[in-house]
């Protein structure tokens, strides 16, 4: 019998199977149970694809989505409802990126341990980084133009506002037909990619102080064009000699061009990259739209123009405002979040030495003051660089303004785009003051 | 009367006040005592089960040359060189596997020449063919001489007397009373959650299955029979199946109800027709002929229900026969020590698998076919001992795998979504997804029983049970229903050295291995860790033909407890019974020597 006995080690085998296996499942179902249970085609919480309970609030508390029983009530303000549409998403969940397609689980207010069951049947609270104040104003600043405003807390990531336009009204929703173009259901600020202007004269500048060691001595100098192999490099005016200072303040192409050229297209794309311009940045898991920086040939036209943010070059909107946060913050990005609850770790990650940071911050107070007028910005202690990127197609270029306040009380990051607005610090600038005012207040 | 009491429940049930406030209440206080309980109750079962330590028994002995005395702790006894033989004899003449001394439940001893070497002589004769031995006879093995004394009546009865009975620390009724309190409660919830489509089926078939229970332990208990674990885990599986089939099909509750009759009515003629071993081993061969009978007709008239052709319907009643071969392939399996030296046995045995498997594969049972090589392969080494039989039949099996893949394209897609069932979750994918989304649905503590949506999708209560009871009941009770087949399997092995028959010990763990298999096969291919295949959870997943072959092969398992009084498969000694003449002859030469 003793031979017997050793034989039934054969079950022990399929008892450790069943072991291993189980194992295996508890540790997929604590880290993806909410994915699972947030799953599109779980009769437990959707019903013919939409979500059938959950409530949505913003950083005060106002309502913004009350799903109740599969039956949606948004916010009681029409602006309101229009300028968080992007964030809280429609009812029949075309926007992709949006809270009620992206944080399924949290509406549901699931946990491992009791899953999505309540008391009442209710669902859970998902509260939202945002200000639903905050984004009417930013909408209304926007005044029916395309485009995207976001501001954010450099130090946390919070973001307190973020929109996206066009929109439009998720409790009357409009007939939108199938071959529209506007891009509705898009939210501009993580699904899109422009092309930057001299915005990305920022990141081309970071990469000169770092990598020539003379920078700041220099004397530039700027006839208007600069000639590369056949082609020319335009400024709007001729600059003059100048400093860096002025170079940046001034928005020179010219100099920008140079700098390019100088640097290298491995050393721009290396930076491009390094500040998180070029690939996904990630809000709350949710990928951004790519960013794009092309390695021209050294010494091309194609490179002097990718210096100045033209050429190929595309940048995301949020990745943009994660890189001037870092500028804001020392060097250190902090992760984007639009979840209250998922800022349990404050996740930052140093793109740039803190030296660099203040140098690049000196300089955009300086586009503030010398340039876009700190009259135009009353009570802010401002430091920022506009972008009139060109698009081509007989089309008017995309107005940018980006950067941040140097203010303890309020330390806000903030990226303003619109499509075809004109020029930078005119447009974008204003829409930023008016969102900016209303943040500080 | 009937009809008046059933409108009674009925509209306490349905009430709106009850509705909106009690059933609330009810769902949040079952959610987590229900999970308590059934935890409570396994762990006294598992705990009674394995807890104890194994009490020596002595049987007879064998007196050397230079006095000593060797004990026969088993009914079945190896004698030889080799380490793992239970007689374990030092002697270069000796054969590693040299002679089996076997007694009979009669205490009848017999011996035989296991393929050694040097020979075996009994009383000075050449040992051909099995021959009796009786206190005093001498045995000589490879020149060694051994003098064979029995256990007396006396000493056994003395022995028996002395062993501990289970049931003592952990007492089975109150185990009971809990497992009691689950099926009250799981049924109150069940009613609540139904609302105004309360089904009276399930109030009656969950007061009956008390009874049931309660009827099963007082006949345990009059046959002077205390163990009463496997049965009450077995019962508390086969309540959480209820609990599915009350939530997903309440209109075949009754029909459960018949088949979990039917499942221990054959748990009994079982066990009870294991008691002798000798009949049972003559009927081995009948058995397993009856088990290719039954699959023979099956190929040949049987109708394809959702893909496989293993329905076989007879007027209203439709059945799957493969689900009773089971019962059949473990006695096939099973074989007492001294056959597993005999390598026809064996081959006979691979043929009748193999022919098991292939008719299971022309049905496209994949599923069972795949639990009954599982247990093909448990049997093969626990008869055979040796990793290259095994190895051989898994390479043999994986090569039909291949050819029946390459053969049959939609089994290959199965293949294809397997572990990719999130990127493909409205085909290859469909069931697994549906299955995990309701399961993290649940989390530990379940949506309530009844409240679950699962029950929506297609084979939920069978193949996808384990994703419903998560759902409903929460992954506790999950976890649960696995570990309840999980004890029984370690009860079987830990049980296996102290059988009466290796017969017994394997086909007891043959039975467990099919069990198991089957969970594997169900929980990890509806959670896509292993490819997805139609196999029930053994007790848990509605359908006849699993729950009263599930309860039939609990018989073996009860023909290899030998805990004292524990199992009504065993035969109790002879009690007060006057020691004969013959007793005191054996007793006196016992002393002697």
């Amino acid at each position: 019998m003793k031979k017997v006995k050793r034989r039934t080690i054969s079950v022990l085998v399929l008892i450790a199977v069943i072991a291993a296996g189980l194992g295996l499942y508890i540790v997929r179902f604590a880290i993806h149970g909410d994915d699972w249970a947030g799953f599109v085609s779980n009769g437990n919480a959707f019903s013919g694809g939409r979500l059938q309970e959950g409530r949505i609030v913003d950083r005060n508390g106002v309502t913004l989505l009350d799903i109740s029983g599969g039956s949606y009530s948004y916010a009681e303000d029409e602006t309101v409802r229009r300028a968080t549409l992007h964030a809280v998403g429609d009812r029949d969940g075309n926007i992709g990126t949006s809270a009620i397609k992206m944080f399924a689980s949290e509406l549901l207010g699931y946990n491992p341990i009791t899953g999505i069951y309540s008391f009442d049947g209710d669902g859970g609270t998902l509260q939202l980084t945002i200000d639903s104040e905050l984004n009417a104003v930013a909408y209304n600043a926007l005044a029916g133009r395309s485009g995207t405003v976001a501001v954010a807390d450099y130090t946390t990531g919070e973001i307190l506002c973020m929109v996206s336009t066009p929109s439009f009204d998720p409790e009357n929703p409009p007939e939108i037909s199938a071959d529209d173009t506007s891009g509705v259901y898009l939210n501009r600020f993580l699904s899109s990619s422009f092309t930057p202007g001299s915005i990305y004269k920022l990141v081309t500048l970071a990469a000169a102080i770092e990598n020539i060691s003379d920078l700041f001595e220099r004397d530039f100098n700027c006839s208007g064009t600069m000639q590369v192999g056949s082609d020319n490099i335009v400024c709007t005016r001729a600059h003059g000699e100048m400093k860096i200072e002025d170079a940046l303040a001034m928005s020179c192409n010219c100099v920008f061009a140079q700098l390019a050229l100088e640097l290298g297209s491995a050393t721009m794309a290396e930076y491009a990259a390094e500040y998180g311009l070029t690939g996904s940045v990630y809000v709350d898991g949710i990928g951004t739209a790519a960013g794009r920086y092309d390695e021209a040939a050294d010494g091309s036209i194609d490179l002097a123009w990718s210096g100045v943010g033209q050429y190929n070059d595309l940048v995301n909107p949020a990745a943009m405002l994660r890189f001037v946060s870092a500028i804001a913050n020392s060097g250190r990005a902090v992760e984007l979040t639009q979840v209250d609850s998922f800022r349990i770790f404050n996740n930052s990650e140093r793109v740039m030495r803190s030296s660099t940071a203040e140098r690049i911050s000196q300089m955009m107070d300086y586009c503030v003051s010398y340039t876009y007028g700190e009259e135009n910005f009353p009570g802010l202690q401002l430091r920022a660089k506009s972008g009139t990127a060109e698009v081509g197609g007989g089309k008017d270029p995309n107005a940018w303004f980006v950067g941040f306040l140097d203010d303890e009380e309020h330390p806000l990051a903030f990226v303003v785009l619109i499509e075809n607005g004109g020029w930078g610090s005119a447009a974008a600038g204003s829409v930023a003051n008016q969102v900016l005012q209303a943040a500080v207040d | 009367m009937l009809n008046g009491i059933s409108d009674f429940i009925t509209d306490i049930f349905a009430s709106e006040t009850f509705l909106s406030d009690a059933s609330r209440y009810i769902t949040f206080a079952t959610r987590f005592i229900l999970p308590l309980l059934a935890v409570l109750i396994l762990w006294r079962c598992t705990r009674s089960l394995l807890a104890g330590k194994h009490e020596r028994e002595v049987w007879g002995y064998l007196s050397l040359p230079n006095g000593a005395k060797i004990e026969l702790t088993n009914w079945e006894n190896i004698i030889g060189r080799a380490a793992s033989s239970d007689v374990v004899m030092e002697y270069p003449t000796i054969s590693r596997s040299h002679a089996a001394l076997i007694r009979n439940a009669q205490g009848e001893w017999t011996l035989f020449d296991i393929g050694s070497k040097l020979g075996v002589i009994h009383n000075g004769k050449d040992v051909k063919s099995p021959v009796r031995v009786r206190t005093g006879d001498i045995i000589e093995l490879g020149g060694v001489e051994l003098v064979f004394v029995k256990a007396s009546a006396g000493q056994e009865r003395e022995q028996a007397m002395g062993r501990s009975r289970p049931g003592r620390e952990i007492r089975p009724g109150t185990t009971l009373v809990l497992l009691t309190e689950f099926i009250l409660f799981l049924g109150l919830q069940l009613c609540t959650s139904a609302g105004d489509n309360l089904d009276i089926s399930v109030p009656i078939v969950f007061a009956a299955l008390i009874i049931m229970i309660w009827v099963c332990y007082m006949i345990t208990r009059a046959l002077d029979r205390v163990g009463f674990e496997i049965e009450t885990i077995a019962f508390l599986l086969t309540a959480i199946g209820f609990g599915v089939c009350a939530s997903s099909d309440p209109d075949a509750l009754f029909k459960e109800f018949f088949c979990l009759i039917a499942g221990l009515l054959g748990f009994w003629i079982l066990g009870t027709f294991l008691r002798d071993l000798d009949r049972a081993i003559k009927m081995r061969w009948p058995i397993a002929a009856a088990g290719l009978l039954l699959l023979a007709v099956n190929l040949v008239t049987a109708e394809s229900i959702f893909g496989a052709r293993n329905w076989l319907s007879i007027g209203s009643i439709s059945f799957q026969p493969s689900e009773f071969v089971k019962v059949c392939f473990v006695f096939a399996g099973a074989a007492t020590l001294d056959r597993l030296f005999a390598r026809r046995n064996l081959v006979l045995f691979v043929a009748f698998a193999a022919v098991c498997v292939g008719c299971l594969a022309m049905m496209s049972d994949f599923g069972t076919a795949a639990v009954f090589f599982a247990a093909y392969l448990v049997i093969a080494f626990m008869r055979s001992g040796s990793f290259a039989t095994v190895l051989l039949s898994a390479a043999g099996a994986a090569f039909a795998v291949f050819i029946v893949i390459t053969a049959r394209p939609y089994i290959a897609d199965r293949f294809s979504t397997w572990g990719h069932a999130w990127d493909f979750p409205n085909d290859g994918g469909y069931q697994q997804t549906r299955t995990m989304a309701s399961a993290a649905s649940g989390g530990l503590f379940g949506l309530g029983a009844g409240k679950g949506w699962l029950k929506n999708i297609f084979a939920a209560d069978t193949d996808m049970v384990f994703g419903f009871v998560c759902e409903e009941l929460g992954l506790i009770m999950g976890i649960v229903t696995i570990c309840g087949i999980v004890a029984l399997a370690l009860f079987a092995v830990k049980s296996a050295g102290s059988a009466r028959s290796s017969f017994y010990a394997i086909a007891s763990c043959a039975a467990v291995s099919i069990l198991l298999f089957q969970v594997i096969l169900n929980v990890f291919g509806s959670l896509d860790i292993l490819p997805f295949t139609g196999v029930t959870f053994p007790f848990v997943s509605k359908g006849g033909s699993s729950l009263i072959t599930c309860w039939c092969l609990l018989g073996f398992l009860k023909a290899a407890d030998t805990r004292q009084n524990a199992s009504f498969a065993i035969r109790l000694p002879k009690q007060r019974q006057r020691p004969t003449r013959r007793d005191e002859i054996s007793r006196e030469e016992a002393e002697e020597d």
